[in-house]
């Protein structure tokens, strides 16, 4: 198989290809999600009375609020268009004199979350030039006090995608895996190998032993890939978590559920095209109910339940717990035996439907 | 001795609406060539299997120089060439023979020194390190061969071991195994070529339809194309 580049590109550049570019893709979901980018406004204050410049001062002194000028010529539309701006806020001639209210303009694009904080932002704003208050926070803050538990949901872009990435390319493994074994079921080399004076168990062993150790190789590759190389592109850090040593029971079961997958193609398929498109289709499927290709975090609730029929929810959930949960191997465990199960389940079936001698 | 005694063996592959062989049996004596011939089908490659351990049978037995199969000690004394071409393509010709001749449990050295003569008893010297896919039809062959040969068989059973060669390899193959069995090696030859059986072989079975129909001295016959026909028919076997 090492004389196979094709193969070796697949199992492991596909990954970092993947990590690369989801992570990029995932850190505006992060930041969007929990750390929160400023609002970007556009204000145009046709009154420049003092409390519609009060105003402008209280908007530009938050800390959430980036201005922007409107650039030359540019109506709403064509601002929104280019996605920079969130929302333009007028402050129309007649708002000192309480003749004409405040408008807001939101890009209609525009996130609802978003929305919601702009609003409030400049509703707070207004009714402190308006009602003569200083500070509007601090008389909220006796009212309602802020709470926050420790995020141990949401993962960072590198914790998500990392793991998901390279147990995704693990499962890939099955591609040319179960071609191997149909090739050499065909050929007749396989049966070859059975007429000699050796266990047959041990046989199909050593078969799935160098899979077994690639998928080792290629789940270490993407660790430090995502640890000496993605950290340093992405913004947000890759935290391995308080007991990173669990990361090595969890590898060794995720190997077993893959080669397991591997074996079940092969058993499966009748010829090698078969093969592929059924690893192919079982992985990806598998990956997108699993929380691999859109986090299991946003899922809607459905989707969070059905994502456990995907042997790639647990192995991913198994390695979140270790990454952002500090988890316990005891917590971790169940998830261990569900992936364990369901390589002994593929195993069986395989076996069972195997005619190889 | 016999190298090989096979008594009423019956196999049937699953779902399958004939039985592949029925009530077979076969006697090879030790130091002999023997032919088997048959139509497409008849049973020749499933017996093979069966003799090799790859098929087990329900009722019936086979024994290897006394021992009954399937025996590990016993499998160790077989060579088998079958007939699909069973080499790993992406390796060179030493590759293979080492990798064989570990599974048949060789110790290294020894693996290094017969391979060097079974590739030159097959003519492949010159292409050990070349990789087998690169290699002709008549090569390849050749090179199956040698497997079969690298752990010193006593008994040594072929597929139709010419089959897609041109004469000159097939040529190579015949005097290779003429000194096989000069050297003591029993051979069970299964072949649809009547001439190379004739011209190898001291015995002949004919299968037809999962039994055997015919066992006899080679020398006993004239024609073995017309004796093959008479006995097993002049319709298609197609099925």
């Amino acid at each position: 198989m090492l004389r196979d580049r094709q193969t070796i590109l697949l199992l492991f550049f596909m990954p970092v290809a993947l990590i690369f570019f989801m992570s990029l893709a995932l850190e505006g979901v992060w930041t969007d999600k929990l750390t929160g980018r400023k609002i970007q406004l556009v204000i145009e204050n046709k009154s420049n009375l003092p409390k519609a410049n009060l105003l402008v001062e209280k908007i530009k002194s938050n800390k959430m609020v980036q201005l922007l000028d409107r650039p030359q010529g540019l109506d709403n539309e064509q601002i929104f268009e280019d996605g920079k701006t969130h929302a333009v806020v007028v402050i129309p001639r007649g708002f000192d004199e309480g003749d004409k209210p405040v408008e807001i303009y939101f890009n209609p694009v525009m996130d609802a979350g978003y929305k919601i904080a702009a609003r409030s932002l400049i509703t707070s704003a207004t009714v402190e030039v308006i009602m003569g208050i200083e500070n509007l926070d601090t008389v909220i803050a006796g009212l309602i006090a802020e709470k926050a538990k420790e995020n141990r949901a949401f993962p960072t872009p590198l914790q998500q995608t990392v793991p998901a990435y390279a147990i995704f390319a693990m499962f890939f493994i099955a591609i040319p895996m179960s071609i191997g074994f149909l090739k050499e079921k065909q050929n007749g080399t396989l049966q070859r190998l059975f007429t000699y004076p050796i266990n047959t168990n041990l046989v199909v062993l050593g078969k799935i032993a160098p899979y077994y150790l690639i998928n080792i190789i290629q789940f270490v590759l993407m660790l430090l890939v995502g640890v000496y190389l993605m950290s340093h592109i992405i913004t947000y850090p890759f935290h391995l978590g308080g007991h990173p040593w669990q990361m090595l029971p969890v590898t060794l079961v995720v190997a077993a559920a893959t080669t397991g997958f591997g074996v079940l193609v092969a058993a499966l398929a009748r010829t090698p095209e078969q093969s592929s498109t059924l690893a192919a289709t079982g992985a990806i499927l598998m990956g997108a109910f699993g929380g691999i290709m859109v986090p299991h975090v946003v899922m809607p609730q459905l989707m969070k339940q059905m994502a456990m029929i995907s042997p790639m929810y647990w192995a991913h959930q198994a390695y979140l717990d270790i990454f952002l949960r500090d988890a316990s191997f005891m917590s971790i465990l169940p998830k261990l035996i569900v992936l364990l199960a369901f390589a002994l389940i593929c195993f069986y079936l395989a076996g069972r439907r195997i005619k190889w001698m | 001795m016999k190298a090989l005694e096979i008594s009423t063996i019956t196999f049937c592959y699953d779902k399958a609406t004939e039985c592949a062989l029925q009530s077979f049996s076969l006697s090879v004596e030790e130091g002999q060539i023997q032919a088997m011939l048959g139509p497409n089908g008849a049973g020749k490659t499933t017996l093979m299997r069966i003799i090799t351990g790859q098929l087990m049978v329900k009722s019936g037995e086979v024994a290897v120089y006394g021992r009954r199969m399937p025996d590990q000690t016993s499998l160790g004394s077989i060579g088998y060439a079958p007939q699909p071409i069973s080499l790993y393509p992406t390796l060179t010709a030493r590759e293979n023979l080492k990798f064989f001749g570990t599974m048949a449990g060789m110790a290294d050295g020894k693996i290094g020194e017969r391979a060097e003569a079974v590739l030159a008893e097959t003519g492949l010297v010159s292409y050990a390190l070349k990789y087998v896919n690169t290699y002709s039809g008549g090569m390849l062959r050749r090179l199956n061969l040698a497997v079969a040969l690298l752990h010193e068989p006593k008994l040594l059973l072929l597929d139709e071991p010419t089959v897609g060669v041109d004469p000159q390899s097939r040529n190579h193959i015949y005097q290779t195994l003429a000194r096989l069995n000069e050297s003591g090696v029993t051979i069970l030859l299964s072949t649809h070529i009547m001439e190379e059986a004739q011209r190898l072989c001291s015995r002949v079975t004919l299968v037809d339809q999962g039994k055997d129909i015919f066992s006899g001295e080679m020398n006993k016959i004239d024609n073995l194309e017309k004796f093959f026909l008479e006995k097993t028919g002049r319709g298609l076997r197609d099925e």
